[in-house]
């Protein structure tokens, strides 16, 4: 337990050590102690086919806690052939489709196109109604909002939309949040501290001892949701003033925030502008790598953007389109999203994995995240600074 | 030497019933032409999306203006560097008694195989600020290199990736023209210098256009390089709209019809270039491949440079996918199926490469032997599609698909034809230009005497000009086959469920930023793409030795 909680406080900034340090090291005993084998077993027995991943944590972190939510079990089965155009990568969802439609249910055939998010978006508005997709699932609130803007959206039913809070939901229950995403920064710890990054993002400009040494990716959906919620929040004239100070800083660009992650890691970047799971994932790998997550607080820098799932006018079976985004819902799902992708859960009682401080330990701004969708006034802000 | 027009007005007198004949094939090729102009009409339909006023002020935006001279810029630097590369080295593999020859010459073309973004990626880990390199020097107190990202690094990837199609259409050049002029002007007491301008480089002109026209339009549609080498070009710029949602999508068309306009103004100066067309002599025989300079002492430190271009072009990816295999980065969260990703890939690029030699066939018959200001439209405009970006393509395709291909589209039975038709409409170029210049090579006077022995048209091509023809259609369709091979934009989009092939592996590898898995695939992908250059390189010496 002593481990789990010291490397907490190496990954994790101090100040949130203080705040989630007793939560994950609860978590975490009551992990060993109320996971007995007898009780796995008896679970498998219960759903008929556990998931792998239940009940095991990524590497060090060991056993996790039955997650709470609603079970597969409890919902009804999945059958007949689905569509999917995934944002998502293959190699994060790949596991859980094939549980879904190899392990779990048999008479289930998922077919699954994987592409970059807005060339989905775009696919589907060129297809329009002749789209064979029923169900798109991708990486952000925006993405989703723009395919609702074009009207290529159906609302969920109730039973699916409930299971999620409406903070993470469209309005209009047209899409839902499916996993949780929070902006970080991360930091080479051989060569910094997690007091020496700022707690508001809107100080980032006056950090010229690192002219040079920050990455960003500007080009990546979620670093464009990251600006608009700062137009948001703080406002046009601000925001602009903020890309500027970073141009003059020379933050370097990246093509993605994987690649910003391992500049930081390598230590040719002091700091970086990130999604949090590409730090996890890159610690995943190299754990000894001098790779730190930092927050800052109450402000864009901070933003919690989800993943998501949307079902689409153009189905063909729009029943089993809108069970199949349930099922992404479903205990052992997001459990999955927690352990495999390092995301957050957002079904109450599926917990975070344990190097991360939960949901609502961040200091996370209050905006609609529908709003996020809005992007084109940031790229043009983008575009006017000379970022893009 | 008999320039086009006179070998086509002579051809037209020859017999009546020909002209018939060549309305039927004008008619055939124009009809190749249209049907890969035809994805294009979406560029229009997006683009009226924007309305006009809209539409004119971002084509005119001071920025729109500058990303387009810096690709202009990018393009010419390319495509002069590459001719200064290939031509020497052509003429060096062809014409001289270097060492190694064969095995030099093969090292030579195979950057062709290399896809550019890859190139890039490993350059960039390679030589970045703080890649490997700067930590092999580390020890040495080198803390720093300099950068190699920007218009330089672009420059130099595209142009070391890009350089073989010189190389190749140069060397096919030097190899079929007649070595007896050459000797000629030598014994008219030309110097060495002055015979090879006077007689080699008119001769080659046509084929090193040929092959620059083909750089430079690649250059103009890789989106990849100029991305990752963080150099602000127009292909950057329609994949930011592209990802700009609301009417981005529109957006990335309008641009691409400004891309289209700058096209066929390039097509216009090649023409211009190219000039005189028939580069084949009219005994239809080619020059002995014997060396005709011979390098002296220079012998062995000539081939020592040659060496040194792949050394870096295929050294560096091979060393650094090499590397992130033994790292063995990623976490192998799906098994990755070699076998059936390479069945996949080879499949669809085979498909493409036999649709585009087909399809190829009419156009470049009639470009060689028909000149008209017509028939290098209908030829020119098979070029088009060759300076769109994939995504574009793709997009097209997405939309013609499913606006007209009705439930056919919907139940994903459309799919693989669209795909293989997207990779037709962006590389048959590189089957028409081959073709075209195998047609050239073939003396009139060998179809006509066939005729005059009884044979019909039909007869005579089946049975002198296609054998005749068939190394360049051979080596057309290996080119093809090897740009289709490392495609991924249009190939990411138009897939069905399910389809994976080399290249969409390394880049669900390389998204999720599982490096090592993203070597395997790569590393077949050249082995791959490397077994049809030496198809290329064999179908060259075919008609040689």
């Amino acid at each position: 337990m002593k481990d789990t909680r010291d490397t907490d406080g190496r990954l994790v900034s101090r100040r949130r050590l203080l705040q989630s340090g007793a939560v994950a090291g609860t978590a975490a005993v009551a992990g060993c102690g109320l996971l007995s084998d007898d009780q796995a077993t008896a679970d498998a027995e219960d759903t008929g086919v556990s998931p792998e991943w239940i009940g095991s944590g990524p590497g060090e972190f060991g056993d996790r806690p039955e997650p709470g939510g609603t079970s597969m079990g409890d919902m009804p089965d999945l059958s007949g052939e689905i569509t999917v155009y995934s944002g998502r990568g293959e190699s994060l969802v790949k596991d859980l489709f094939d549980y879904l439609q190899e392990t779990r249910y048999p008479n289930l055939t998922i077919d699954t196109n994987f592409a970059p998010a807005a060339d989905l978006a775009a696919t589907i508005r060129e297809e329009g109604g002749n789209s064979p997709a029923d169900v798109f699932f991708t990486v952000n609130a925006g993405t989703l909002g723009q395919v609702k803007s074009i009207d290529a959206t159906q609302a969920l039913t109730s039973e699916t939309a409930s299971l999620v809070d409406e903070a993470y939901r469209d309005s209009d229950d047209e899409w839902i949040g499916t996993s949780g995403r929070a902006r970080t920064v991360p930091y080479n710890t051989d060569r910094l501290s997690a007091s020496d990054v700022p707690e508001s993002i809107m100080s980032f400009p006056d950090l010229s001892q690192y002219e040079g040494e920050i990455g960003w990716a500007p080009t990546y959906g979620s670093f464009k949701a990251f600006i608009t919620a700062m137009r948001i929040i703080e406002g046009e004239d601000p925001t602009r003033q903020w890309l500027q100070g970073m141009q003059d800083l020379n933050t370097q660009e990246y093509s993605d925030e994987a690649q910003v992650a391992r500049a930081v890691a390598d230590g040719e970047l002091a700091m970086g502008l990130t999604n949090h799971y590409y730090i996890q994932r890159e610690l995943a790998v190299n754990p000894n790598e001098p790779l730190g997550t930092a927050f800052t607080r109450n402000d864009a820098g901070t933003i919690f953007n989800v993943a998501g799932a949307a079902r689409l006018q153009s189905s063909g079976n729009p029943e089993l389109a809108d069970l199949f985004v349930r099922h992404l819902l479903s205990a052992e799902a997001q459990e999955y999203f927690a352990i495999r992708t390092f995301e957050y859960p957002l079904v109450d009682g599926v917990n975070p994995v344990g190097r991360l401080p939960s949901v609502t330990e961040l200091s996370v701004p209050d905006i609609d995240l529908s709003q996020l969708a809005d992007q084109a006034q940031s790229e043009d802000l983008l575009e006017e600074v000379g970022v893009l | 030497m008999v320039t086009g027009t006179d070998a086509a007005t002579a051809d037209e007198g020859v017999t009546s019933g020909r002209s018939g004949r060549s309305v039927g094939l004008t008619l055939l090729a124009g009809a190749v032409a249209v049907l890969v102009l035809l994805p294009l009409t979406w560029l229009f339909i997006a683009s009226n999306r924007i309305g006009f006023a809209s539409g004119l002020e971002i084509v005119t935006q001071p920025r729109t203006i500058q990303v387009v001279v810096n690709s202009i810029v990018m393009m010419t630097a390319v495509t002069a560097i590459s001719i200064l590369i290939g031509v020497p080295l052509a003429y060096l593999t062809v014409r001289t008694d270097l060492p190694l020859r064969r095995p030099l010459t093969v090292l030579l073309a195979l950057p062709l195989v290399v896809p550019s973004y890859i190139g890039a990626i490993t350059f960039v880990s390679a030589f970045g600020p703080r890649g490997e390199f700067q930590e092999l020097l580390a020890p040495l107190g080198v803390e720093q290199l300099p950068s190699i990202y920007g218009l330089t690094g672009t420059v130099m990837i595209i142009t070391l990736y890009t350089y073989p199609y010189v190389f190749l259409t140069t060397r096919a050049a030097l190899k079929s023209i007649d070595t007896t002029l050459f000797d000629a002007a030598r014994t008219l007491r030309h110097d060495r210098w002055e015979a090879f301008k006077r007689v080699t480089v008119p001769q080659i002109k046509p084929a090193v256009a040929a092959g620059a026209l083909l750089v430079a339009l690649y250059a103009l549609s890789d989106f990849g390089t100029p991305q990752i080498m963080r150099y602000d070009v127009f292909t950057r710029v329609i994949y930011v709209e592209f990802h700009s949602f609301g009417n981005g999508p529109d957006m990335a068309a309008l641009l691409s019809l400004k891309l289209v306009v700058l096209t066929v103004f390039i097509l216009a100066i090649e023409s211009r270039v190219r000039g005189g067309d028939n580069i084949g002599t009219e005994g239809g025989y080619v020059g002995g491949s014997d060396p005709s300079l011979h390098l002296g002492k220079w012998r062995w430190p000539a081939a020592l440079a040659c060496l040194a271009l792949p050394a870096l072009s295929l050294a560096v990816p091979v060393g650094i996918l090499r590397m992130w295999l033994v790292r063995g980065t990623g976490t192998g969260a799906y098994n990755i199926d070699l076998v059936s990703m390479s069945l996949n890939s080879v499949g669809v690029s085979g498909a493409a490469a036999l649709l585009a030699t087909l399809f190829a066939l009419p156009v470049a018959y009639v470009a060689a032997h028909r000149s008209s200001r017509l028939t290098s439209v209908v030829e020119q405009a098979t070029y088009v599609g060759y300076a769109v970006p994939g995504v574009v393509i793709g997009l097209a395709l997405v939309f013609l698909g499913a606006q007209y291909g009705g439930v056919l589209y919907r139940q994903g039975l459309l799919a693989f034809p669209l795909l293989i038709f997207a990779y037709v409409v962006r590389f048959i170029p590189q089957a028409v230009g081959s073709t075209r210049a195998g047609f050239l090579q073939v003396s009139r006077s060998l179809p006509e005497a066939a005729r005059t022995l009884g044979q019909s048209p039909g007869q005579a091509f089946r049975s002198v000009t296609l054998p005749l023809v068939a190394p360049s259609l051979l080596a057309g369709a290996a080119l093809v086959f090897l740009t289709t091979m490392k495609e991924l934009p249009a190939t990411l989009l138009l897939r069905p469920p399910g389809f994976n092939t080399l290249v969409t592996a390394v880049w669900r590898a390389e998204r999720s930023a599982e490096f090592g898995l993203a070597a395997i695939p790569a590393i077949v992908l050249l082995v791959v793409s490397g077994l049809s250059m030496f198809v290329l390189l064999k179908v060259e010496g075919y008609d040689v030795e």
